[in-house]
């Protein structure tokens, strides 16, 4: 009986005065009995109510309570109501009090969610769990997007707790999560995971090609890499006839070169956009993810060379009132 | 020592000057260093122009002389004097080259460079190293004699880096090999080999005419090399119609002039050997049978002259009758004479190249109507960097090297007016050899002499001859050069 939900208790409890109040002559046990759960004390799905309205177990069409109230018929010799409340210390008035504790505070809906999620927390406490590492990587929603979501304020320290049982919960091994507590951290993840954005592996084609996409400033370059002996064309031409400068040659091929790997590949590239030290550069990039899915082990190497970055700067837009981006015009007395 | 400027000129006195400047004085002094000799207006200078007679422009205004005896009473008022602040720049400036010096200093050619480590295992050239397989890959060194006999026929060019080592060397390709057997098996047989050197830009065109050269030299040909078709037909040197020619031919006496002499200095040894089959009475010095070569070569003693004498000599070497040697006739820039010159014609009408005789003797040998009886090579060069476009020339090359490899030939465009078809016939069965890039033996072969002469302090070994071979878009020579030499890197 007392592991039935706490809200019906207290339901129970708080009609309690009411109910002596009707059934004045039953005796005490009889009382009680009439207080025991009814299934209106417990209305599913109603959270936020008052509980100002009373069980109604006496009327004889309630099925359960009213039944054993007439089974345990007895002969009506019973003390008053002020010794019975006098003697078990009952209020003299029911206080009507919320469902959810939350009732008093600007954040039921989050207050709502914490609370179940720390009650899970204890009720789950004993299932075995992930390490940190081998977790399913989440992302939570951070204060901001909390507070948008639920449309209230929420106290950061009350979210930083809530965040750190809600990392526990997730830490539970998948097998043995039950589904509730998968259903209530749901409401605490990002609507994208990023940590699922997971790049298409490039493929090595059947004729030994792998096709690497890069981009810097406006020139987009993608290049074939093949096993090969060091022959590169750039749109169909030689290095030499392509770029003019030694420097830029240096660049299209610096993934090629800071891995060593000039003499064991032919790369075949097309590159629009931009200028030459922009074609150029996006050219590493190309060659480089190209090279990756040929040797993937070179991809530490590759990032220390600089080459798996793709360069975000570009041409910083023009504003008004200024001849370019932050120039300004001549001053000019009057 | 004659005087630097026209004396007389110099010696008239100023037009403010009352009382002339003796002229006896001025002539006592030939540089004329006396400010009052000067022309008002002008400015001296420390250094004048050896041969310059316009006044010089730069050095500190000379005030005018005050004039002498006339009183002061025409007093100069006062004048308004603009940026009278300003500081003379000409006056600061320090010496300012002398005309001609900043070209010369710009067309010098520097065949070696004390600074650099002398490589030990530098071997010469023999006459047989160029057509032996067995050399490729190596570099090889240039004789002194060969050195000089390349320089009087102006076979070096300022843009190649020869100044950065000891001594001259070339690299020996596979390129080399396959021309100078070409040319070898040519001149065994008594045939002319007729051959357009072409290729990329700084692939080694013109080092690969050098090589023939050296070939040429080396084993006694007698070798005539036009340095530069632009010399003859962008209108720099003087020309005259021949008499007795129909269309009218122009010869160059300049500049054939000086290939004569050039011809002497380069082949004098072989030529002062041969003796004329038959008399040249109509040169200005009567030459008879049995008369040196040089001495023939010698009669042309001014420009006038210069197209018989370089007739008759031509006469000579390639006669029937008497044993010559093979004979080299090579020029670079191939596209600057397939087309219409920038002469013109007494009508005003322009003149196409192949009317200008020493050009048509070279189109002629290299079209096949003119044949070397005793053997020899026409050799032509083209250029990517100081080119005219010549859609002639780039089309009968692109069909000549189609018809080598066997491959579908391309096709005139039928729209397109630009062709020239005096350039098509002369180019229409010459053999093309295409120059490429070297391969990575032949690069591994030319950093170890790079690095033996302490230009490149690197280490060669495969790694960074590949990394330079590809930087130089796979092996184009004169751009490994450019990515590993011309780079300072420390």
């Amino acid at each position: 009986m007392m592991a039935s939900p706490t809200p019906g208790l207290t339901a129970a409890l708080r009609g309690v005065s009411k109910t002596l109040r009707r059934t004045s002559g039953q005796p005490l046990e009889q009382h009680f009995q009439t207080l025991r759960l009814g299934p209106a004390a417990v209305v599913p799905g109603r959270r936020r109510c008052m509980a100002t309205e009373t069980i109604e177990t006496t009327r004889s069409d309630q099925p359960g309570a009213p039944a054993n109230a007439k089974s345990d018929d007895r002969p009506q010799r019973a003390p008053s109501n002020t010794d019975l409340l006098q003697r078990y210390n009952f209020p003299k008035h029911a206080r009507p009090l919320p469902v959810s504790r939350s009732y008093f505070c600007r954040t039921p809906t989050f207050t709502d969610r914490y609370i179940k999620i720390h009650k899970l927390s204890v009720a789950y406490d004993h299932l075995p769990r992930n390490s940190l590492q081998h977790a399913e990587r989440v992302s939570w929603k951070s204060l901001d997007d909390v507070k948008q979501s639920f449309a209230e304020p929420v106290k950061a320290t009350d979210y930083a707790d809530c965040l750190r049982l809600i990392k526990v919960l997730h830490r539970i091994l998948p097998s043995l999560c039950p589904p509730e507590v998968t259903e209530a951290l749901q409401d605490f993840r990002r609507d994208t995971q990023d940590n699922r954005n997971v790049a298409n592996p490039i493929p090595v084609d059947p004729h030994g090609r792998a096709l690497g996409v890069g981009r810097r400033k406006s020139s987009t370059a993608s290049a074939f890499v093949v096993e090969g002996d060091g022959q590169v064309l750039v749109n169909g031409k030689s290095l030499v006839d392509y770029f003019g400068r030694v420097h830029d040659r240096e660049s299209a091929i610096w993934a090629l070169h800071s891995t060593d790997r000039i003499s064991k590949y032919n790369v075949w590239a097309r590159v629009q956009g931009g200028g030459t030290t922009g074609q150029a550069e996006a050219l590493t990039l190309a060659i480089a993810k190209a090279l990756i899915t040929h040797e993937p082990a070179l991809k530490p190497a590759l990032r220390r060379a600089g080459c798996i970055t793709r360069d975000p700067r570009t041409v910083e837009r023009k504003k008004h009132g200024h001849v370019k981006a932050r120039k300004s015009p001549t001053w000019v007395k009057r | 020592m004659p005087a630097p400027n026209c004396l007389r000129c110099l010696a008239r006195p100023p037009p403010g000057l009352a009382t002339p400047v003796p002229r006896t004085a001025a002539a006592a002094s030939p540089l004329l260093n006396r400010p009052a000799a000067t022309p008002i207006g002008t400015r001296t200078r420390a250094h004048a122009a050896p041969f310059s007679t316009t006044p010089a422009p730069a050095g500190p205004p000379v005030k005018p002389a005050t004039p002498v005896g006339s009183g002061g009473h025409n007093r100069v008022g006062k004048k308004l004097k603009l940026g009278k602040f300003k500081t003379d720049r000409a006056a600061e400036r320090s010496k300012v080259p002398l005309p001609g010096e900043r070209k010369a200093y710009r067309k010098r050619i520097t065949l070696s460079n004390d600074n650099a480590l002398p490589v030990p295992w530098l071997a010469d050239l023999t006459p047989s190293s160029l057509a032996d397989p067995a050399n490729t890959a190596t570099v090889m060194g240039l004789p002194d004699s060969l050195q000089d006999q390349l320089r009087a026929s102006d076979a070096f060019k300022p843009s190649q880096s020869w100044g950065m080592f000891r001594k001259p060397a070339v690299l020996v390709r596979k390129e080399t090999v396959d021309l100078v057997n070409r040319m070898q098996d040519a001149a065994d047989k008594k045939q002319t080999l007729r051959l357009v050197v072409t290729g990329d830009k700084v692939t080694g065109k013109s080092m690969l005419l050098l090589q023939a050269m050296a070939h040429a030299y080396l084993n006694n040909w007698i070798v005539i090399h036009l340095p530069e078709g632009q010399d003859l037909t962008t209108a720099c040197t003087e020309y005259s119609p021949l008499a007795d020619t129909d269309p009218v031919q122009y010869s160059q006496p300049v500049y054939v002039f000086k290939l004569i002499q050039a011809i002497k200095k380069a082949n004098e040894n072989l030529l002062s050997k041969m003796y004329t089959a038959v008399g040249h009475p109509g040169l200005p010095q009567s030459i008879t049978a049995n008369t040196s070569l040089l001495t023939l070569a010698n009669v042309a003693k001014e420009p006038d002259a210069a197209w018989p004498v370089f007739r008759a000599l031509w006469h000579e070497l390639t006669h029937r009758s008497v044993a010559r040697p093979p004979i080299l006739f090579t020029l670079d820039g191939l596209s600057h004479i397939t087309r219409v010159s920038d002469y013109r014609s007494p009508a005003f009408e322009l003149i196409h190249s192949y009317d200008l005789a020493l050009l048509r003797l070279f189109t002629d040998g290299l079209g096949g109507s003119l044949r070397l009886p005793w053997g020899g090579a026409v050799l032509a060069a083209t250029s990517r960097s100081n080119a005219p476009r010549s859609p002639s020339m780039e089309l009968a090359l692109a069909q000549r090297e189609a018809e080598q490899l066997q491959r579908e030939v391309p096709k005139k465009d039928p729209f397109f007016r630009g062709y020239d078809e005096r350039a098509e016939a002369s180019l229409r069965s010459v053999q093309v050899l295409p120059v490429g890039g070297i391969d990575k033996v032949e690069a591994r072969g030319l950093m170890e002499y790079w690095a033996a002469s302490g230009m490149l302090r690197a280490t060669v070994d495969n790694k960074s001859v590949s990394e330079k071979w590809t930087l130089a878009g796979n092996g184009v020579l004169g751009e490994m050069e450019r990515a590993s030499l011309l780079t300072m890197r420390v």
